[in-house]
């Protein structure tokens, strides 16, 4: 800033020349634009301003002094003008870089997203199955949970005497003491056979996968539950062989654990089949190159099946000189429990929101 | 079933020099996967699992004779000196057809008795302690050497002779564990003049055992029907190493065999002398002729085996083979009570041969596949929408405890309890879901969750004089504080409204039940929810592509009137309008309203066919308000 010379300045009353000390730090304490304002109004406002009066002191003053007052009134408005002006600008960007952070999202917030759900594990891998099998045409078939003898036991060619029938083992209804909880998911294929028996010429063959709740006599512990879960699968067709079995099988391994998922199968028994076999998976943690879930044999245990016994078929009405099929049959826990490594049995039955979310997702 | 190795190589020598992980493989190729394998005093154990159709490889003999067969090998020879069979020294009476046979030989045993040491460790390894008698140790090693259980009686306590029979109604026996046992009349014992002195197949009794003092046995070794063993050992609970052979079908010809190996151990351990060797009844007939065809063989094989391997692998086996090009007639051997169907002997061939060589194929496509039920699809499309909107599907039991069930169920209990629950908290097929979820919500609640958002689709069971009909139901429970999680939801305890706006999202209704805690919980049947729509995508609506105007009414309004009402009661004063959506945009319920009021932000929209007028919406949003007033709603100042 120009200082006015003092013998210019001798000439203007003593408040002006306070006004023009006072400006500097007058305006550096204008921290907003308002503030700026009324500083404006007061030093070079149209009226009543500091500088409006100087310019009135200037139109009184003596013509011989008019010229050199006229130089230093000029030169104080201008000052004071420049000043304001750069202030004005400095608190305009300030407030722009206020507004805009007022008006930003911080995209480190947490976004106003709906809540986490989730379908429960045991579903999404129920679901995945019937996703394996939707492409070689298997369509899902349901029964009762509360079943007969004749559904549960007899037409599956389990004997009269086998233990499973036995009240230590199977539940009974207390009134209906014929009924009883299915203890697997085949009486779907017994219902299904009997079902499509008459029109099975017609049909040309049969495919199916029967998803569900089960129920045995176990206590609950960490590997036991009165309540589980299978998934079952049928086929009925001419001239089904054991090889159909394995290919089919083999194909929904791959589609379920990947293109590297090798199957092997071992003989077993089951009333209901006759060949019947257990199937191997290699092991879908380690990859055949063995862990601690298949005890380092590469391989793990993933469901029974065989060709269905001609007994099964006879009992349903379907003669086995013309028709032959097979049918598998998966513990859903089982597999849910050795995929994931879940330790212990009971955390799916729990329902604890921090498993769900972790074990569950929207598909 | 637990096996020594040694003890099996002693059986099938070759295999001695195959290793321990290959033996186990083999094993279990041949369908009896080792469950483990433990370092015993007499080498290694294995814990061989063996289904239950085949009680003729629950022995060394037997696992090795079925690997002898899978190897193509040669069993060693059983070292018997066969006994001279006379008349009987007691008499023997066979009254029952469930034991067709009976061999038996009376010994005197010598001072001093001593079972070796090498079949003392042999049975410690298999978990089965020597118990310093002859008799009975013998007996014991028989039956894991070879599969045949057999018994000895102490000859000089038995009053009378031997009949085998099935018991009278109302006739005890103490058997060896010194539990006194009713016997049925489907109990097939061994009798004398004093009553029974044995469950037939199971277990021996009390009054005729043998001990130190014991001079005379008279030793038995017979053949009893499975099914009636079976149905003895579970009708008394009493499942013994014998039990689970004769259940399983022993090998009738193994009968003399067993006594005549059983005597020259005592011979040998107990220098005893032979008084008499004699049998009662034959032999029953075991393994009819199957037949097999070329056709059934390589459809189930899946390849074109020829009846000439399959021959050679079933002569193997210890069949009787007769065959021509086309098909097969196999006689099973005596052992083989499993061998019934063509099928059987398919599975045998197959067996020997190694799974791993059965191809893979996919079956040709037969039937038409068939679209997913659309009860499936809905139970399914409703899990993912509730899943979408926050909500955990819950996987619950289906049984719960009269109380609970009581409390939601809406039919008696009676026709859905079960006669032989696991107890009695489980004994109720649930009417309702709502009382395990509570459970699970408490769970939840209690493990610190501070919201809690569960549902289940399973049936619930309702009485009928039929039975339990089941139904497809939905339920749902909230609890806790829901929202502020985000800077955009604001905080509260949950409220029944919301979830009646879930179900409503589902396009059902139910009525919310607030539970103990502020648990909101709500059930629907199935049915009850529309199934989505069965096109893949809506019927098309026109929409107009003219300018849509916006108007917003804020109106102050009584804390009881229903957003509901007053949204039908302005649709209706605006009817024929082109109003497209009337919404509650914000709800207020702060300061400076009237006592028992709330501000509501109503907005309007209008679409027509053509640009609207300020004036003419102007007068529509008029009647809406005029209609507002009509429920008491007044504009907020
Ligand atoms: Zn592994």
């Amino acid at each position: 800033m120009t200082q006015p010379d003092a013998n210019a300045l001798s000439l203007l009353p003593t408040e002006m020349v306070e006004a023009c000390d006072d400006f500097s730090s007058a305006l550096s304490t204008c921290s907003t634009l308002d503030e700026l304002n009324r500083l404006k109004g007061i030093y070079i406002g149209r009226e009543g301003s500091f500088s409006s009066r100087l310019m009135d002191a200037l139109k009184k003053a003596p013509k011989e002094q008019k010229r050199n007052l006229g130089a230093v009134v000029n030169g104080l408005k201008k000052t004071w003008e420049d000043a304001i002006k750069v202030r004005q600008s400095e608190l305009e960007t300030a407030k722009q870089h206020l507004d805009s952070a007022k008006n930003a999202w911080d995209a480190t917030l947490p976004p106003p997203t709906p809540p986490t759900g989730a379908l429960h594990p045991l579903n999404r891998l129920m679901d995945r199955l019937v996703d394996v099998f939707r492409p070689l045409g298997y369509h899902v078939e349901e029964g009762p949970e509360v079943e007969t003898e004749e559904h549960n036991f007899d037409g599956l060619n389990i004997p009269e005497d086998h233990p499973a029938r036995g009240t230590a083992d199977t539940f009974y209804l207390a009134q209906h003491s014929e009924l009883l909880l299915r203890t697997h998911t085949s009486p779907v294929q017994v219902r299904v056979l009997k079902r499509l028996a008459p029109e099975l010429e017609k049909k040309g063959g049969i495919r199916f996968l029967a998803p569900g709740r089960v129920y045995r006599k176990d206590e609950i512990d960490p590997t036991h539950s009165p309540m589980f879960h299978q998934v079952e699968g049928m086929l009925v067709g001419k001239g089904i062989g054991m090889h159909h079995l394995k290919g089919t099988l083999a194909y929904a391994m791959k589609a379920l654990f990947g293109p590297e998922a090798d199957v092997r199968f071992r003989p077993s028994y089951f009333p209901f089949v006759e060949p019947g076999c257990e199937m191997d998976v290699h092991c879908p943690l380690c990859g055949g190159s063995g862990c601690r879930v298949c005890k380092g044999s590469g391989w793990v245990e993933i469901l029974g099946a065989g060709l269905i016994h001609p007994n099964v078929l006879r009992i349903a009405g379907i003669d086995p000189e013309i028709w032959s099929g097979f049918a598998f049959g998966m513990g859903v826990e089982r597999t849910a429990m050795m995929v994931s490594q879940t330790p212990d049995l009971r955390l799916f039955f729990e329902n604890d929101q921090r498993f769900l979310q972790v074990m569950g997702g929207l598909d | 079933m637990l096996l020594s190795l040694n003890a099996l190589q002693q059986e099938l020598p070759a295999i001695a020099e195959t290793s321990l992980k290959d033996l186990c493989e083999l094993i279990a190729s041949l369908g009896f996967p080792i469950d483990g394998v433990e370092q015993g005093e007499h080498g290694p154990v294995l814990d061989v699992d063996i289904t239950a159709n085949r009680g003729d490889v629950m022995s060394h003999r037997g696992l090795a004779r079925d690997l002898a067969a899978k190897l193509g090998l040669d069993l060693s020879p059983v070292e018997l000196d066969p006994l001279e069979e006379g008349d009987a020294l007691v008499s023997v009476r066979l009254e029952a057809d469930a034991c067709p046979l009976y061999s038996t030989a009376m010994l005197t045993l010598g001072a001093l008795q001593s079972t070796p040491e090498e079949v003392k460790k042999f049975l410690a390894s298999l978990g089965s302690s020597a118990k310093d008698l002859a008799a009975v140790d013998a007996s014991n090693e028989l039956l894991h050497r070879y599969g045949h259980p057999t018994h000895a009686f102490d000859a000089d306590k038995l009053q009378g002779g031997i009949v085998v029979r099935y018991a009278k109604a109302g006739e005890k026996i103490t058997t060896l564990d010194s539990v006194e046992r009713n016997l049925t009349e489907k109990d097939l014992v061994i009798a004398d003049d004093s009553g029974a002195i044995a469950m037939a197949g199971l277990m021996g009794g009390d009054s005729t055992k043998v001990d130190m003092d014991t001079r005379r046995v008279l030793l038995e070794s017979a053949w009893f029907e499975p099914r009636v063993v079976r149905a003895m050992a579970r009708r008394h609970g009493l499942h013994t190493d014998a039990s689970h052979r004769f259940g399983r079908g022993a090998d009738p010809s193994m009968a003399r065999i067993a006594r005549d190996l059983l005597a020259a151990r005592l011979k040998n351990w107990a220098w005893a002398a032979l008084d008499g060797a004699w049998t009662e009844g034959q032999e029953p007939a075991i393994g009819k002729p199957i037949n097999l065809t070329k056709d059934l063989l390589q459809r189930i094989a899946g390849e074109p085996l020829s009846i000439e391997d399959a021959a050679l692998l079933l002569n193997r086996l210890g069949c009787v083979v007769e065959e021509n090009t086309s098909s097969l007639q196999a006689a099973p051997p005596t052992w083989r009570h499993d061998l019934t169907l063509p099928e059987d002997l398919v599975e045998e061939v197959l067996r020997l041969r190694g799974y791993d060589l059965i191809p893979s194929v996919l079956p040709p496509v037969g039937s038409d596949p068939e679209p997913l039920a659309a009860e499936y699809q809905q139970r399914h499309g409703i899990a993912r929408r509730l899943a979408s909107l926050g909500f955990y599907q819950t996987v619950t039991l289906g049984f719960v405890s009269p109380e609970a069930d009581a409390e939601f169920a809406d039919t008696s209990a009676e026709g859905r309890t079960l006669g032989n629950p696991l107890g009695y908290e489980f004994s109720v097929l649930r009417g309702s879901l709502l009382p395990s979820l509570q459970h699970a919500a408490e769970h939840n609640l209690r493990q610190g969750a501070r919201e809690v958002r569960l549902f289940e689709i399973a049936p619930t069971f309702h009485s009928t004089s039929n039975g339990p009909e089941e139904h497809s139901t939905l339920s749902i429970v909230w609890a806790g504080e829901t929202g502020g999680l985000d800077p955009m939801t604001s905080r509260g305890p949950v409220h029944p409204a919301a979830l009646q706006g879930v179900l409503a999202a589902l396009g059902a209704q139910g009525e919310v039940r607030t539970l103990e805690g502020g648990i909101q919980a709500v059930e629907v049947a199935l049915t009850d929810i529309p199934a989505s729509p069965e096109r893949v995508i809506p019927t098309f609506k026109g929409f107009s592509r003219f300018p849509s105007v916006e108007r917003d009414l804020s109106l102050v309004v009584p804390l009881d009137l229903p957003f509901a009402h007053l949204k039908t009661a302005i649709q209706a004063a605006v009817t024929g309008t082109p109003l497209q959506t009337l919404t509650c945009v914000d709800i207020y319920r702060g300061k400076g309203l009237p006592e028992g009021h709330q501000a509501w932000l109503l907005r309007l929209i209008f679409q027509g066919d053509r640009t609207l007028m300020g004036e003419e919406v102007d007068a529509w949003v008029a009647s809406a308000l005029e209609s507002a007033r009509s429920l008491k709603a007044e504009l907020r100042g």
